[in-house]
């Protein structure tokens, strides 16, 4: 499933996204009975997930949230490949996570984007590192994937010419530059002011609703995750577990200005809410 | 006056205020300028009233104009002349540049190699600690036994001086580069040199800079040392040879020409600094 497969997704127009539906439902990820233990520097061990488990639908967008702590980012990190699990199994597409994936992009919570690098190096770094910078198919994605961000014309500037906004948008094309099937976003826009946040939150579900992927999401903010999410997991406090799944069963596109007030929006922030305290 | 603000539009109060800054700091350099000049100017005149008043003979303190004399005739000579600046100077720019390239080159090599494996590290700590901690102009007659009274010697010298900042500071650069950064490209698989050419080296680039930066001045001091041990040429010897006879106002002529090629050699490398690294010290996201 590469992206020039896709490319009729890519020009659905937000209209039409909302009512597509999506036919391949079957689990892509499947976490069972994660263990994450850290030792501290002071010799202590502390549980940092505990017995997770978690199934993620093929092209669902799933927000983590918790309090700080609780282990959200430790569950990215497990997932990403960027540490190994103590215990339990995590697999994408029925095949095991032991280590970083090319199915697998990363957005971190800074934008991560490599100052010496123009922008257009920085989103082709992860098919340089791939071997595939000079596949002429690829890169016609990224300038895909460029302009569907709104970088189009920003290709040349380094990223201290960048706002943070568009900064964290040219992450969000790097992580998909090798057409990744999971997308695992760790609190993008916890940088931004809550003006841009918010923008950013419909170009990110534009975006998603364009490229089809499959998003797990951590944020802070219990709007933030109602708004893009199609569910919200709640976390507990550490040792992290999984305390509720919740549906947003709220149509796509969603709009900002509609959603935030509704019923079903403020009664699910509310049980949210509840939760974490 | 009123009247005249409303018909001002915003982008010409943009441009203004733009020219007005501009203005602003031509002024402050221009006034800069004014005051090393004054500085400099006063620092002579102290320099001319202190030799006349206290009597100071020429052959400890010469006049400020003996050293300008001094320092004229050497410059204005055909560049092959044997009492010019220039073959002294070309001949200690020469042996100091082809060091500094050798002894940075291996301080980059060392550096990199000490901060990407440990086990490099462990072995090579002690001997960078104990050879850093050596005052390395001591060890001047002992290169000059190994290498003899030639260029080799002063290269030697200049190229030992250069390593050690270079050592230090690509080490301390590499280290420094940001976890998330490495995450990142752990996250891409990206193997063990990738990550280094990609995020290491740009990484450690400012550092690197000011390894090259103190590096290239060691490297002259190196060159002048073991030419004092003896040499057939080069600035050293024009000291040396001009302390002989003391013609003092002659070794300040030179100490002049030293300090001037020793400050253009500093915004040369500050220069190179400025386009390679010009991301540094932007605001990041």
């Amino acid at each position: 499933m590469s992206l020039a497969t896709d490319a009729p997704g890519f020009a659905a127009t937000a209209t039409s996204a909302a009512t597509r539906q999506r036919s391949a439902r079957d689990p892509l990820i499947v976490v069972e009975r994660l263990v994450k233990i850290y030792s501290t520097v002071a010799g202590d061990s502390v549980l940092a997930l505990d017995n997770v488990d978690l199934t993620v639908r093929d092209g669902e967008f799933v927000c983590l949230v918790g309090p700080s702590g609780c282990g959200k980012t430790t569950l990215l990190r497990l997932l990403a490949g960027l540490d190994t699990a103590d215990a339990g199994t995590s697999s994408l597409a029925g095949k095991a996570l032991n280590g970083p994936s090319p199915e697998v992009g990363v957005v971190f919570q800074q934008s991560n984007l490599l100052p010496w690098f123009t922008v257009m190096q920085n989103v082709m770094l992860p098919l340089r590192v791939g071997g595939s910078s000079r596949d002429a198919s690829k890169i016609a994605e990224i300038h895909k994937l460029l302009d569907i961000a709104g970088l189009k014309g920003f290709e040349n500037k380094y990223p201290y010419e960048l706002s943070g906004g568009m900064q964290q948008r040219a992450a969000i094309v790097r992580a998909l530059a090798r057409d990744p099937k999971l997308l695992l976003m760790d609190e993008p826009f916890g940088a931004l002011d809550a003006l841009t946040r918010e923008r950013m939150n419909a170009e990110l579900q534009r975006i998603w609703l364009a490229s089809k992927k499959t998003v797990v999401l951590i944020t802070h903010s219990i709007d933030e995750a109602i708004f893009l999410g199609d569910r919200v997991v709640v976390m507990s406090p550490r040792p992290g577990r999984i305390v509720r799944d919740l549906t947003v069963d709220v149509p796509r596109p969603r709009v900002a200005a509609e959603t935030f007030g509704s019923p079903k929006h403020v009664a699910l922030a509310r049980e949210i809410r509840m939760l974490l305290e | 006056m009123a009247d005249v603000r409303t018909e001002t539009n915003a982008l010409d109060l943009i441009a203004s205020s733009a020219a007005a800054a501009q203005s602003r700091r031509r002024n402050v350099r221009i006034r800069n300028i004014g005051i090393g000049v004054a500085g400099f100017l006063t620092l002579l005149l102290v320099w001319k009233l202190g030799v006349i008043i206290m009597k100071v003979p020429p052959y400890i303190l010469p006049a400020p104009e003996q050293v300008l004399v001094a320092l004229w005739s050497g410059i204005a000579v055909s560049p092959a002349s044997p009492l010019g600046w220039y073959l002294p100077l070309w001949s200690t720019m020469s042996n100091a540049l082809l060091g500094f390239v050798i002894g940075a080159s291996f301080g980059l090599l060392f550096g990199s190699l000490m901060a990407e494996f440990r086990a490099v590290e462990t072995a090579l700590m002690p001997y960078a600690f104990a050879l850093q901690s050596l005052p390395k102009v001591a060890i001047a007659p002992l290169i000059v036994i190994w290498c003899g009274f030639g260029d080799g010697s002063k290269v030697a010298m200049a190229a030992l001086l250069a390593f050690f900042p270079m050592l230090v500071n690509c080490f301390a650069g590499m280290r420094a580069a940001e976890v998330e950064r490495l995450e990142l490209m752990k996250s891409l698989s990206a193997s063990r040199l990738e990550t280094y050419y990609i995020v290491k080296l740009p990484s450690a680039a400012p550092y690197i800079f000011a390894g090259l930066d103190m590096g290239i001045v060691y490297a002259l001091l190196g060159t002048i040392v073991a030419e004092f041990l003896g040499a057939q040429s080069g600035m050293g010897v024009a000291i040396t040879k001009a302390q002989a006879v003391t013609d003092v106002a002659g070794v300040f002529a030179a100490l002049v020409v030293l300090g001037v090629t020793g400050i253009l050699l500093h915004l040369i490398v500050r220069w190179v600094e400025r386009s390679v690294v010009h991301w540094a010290n932007r605001g990041k996201h």
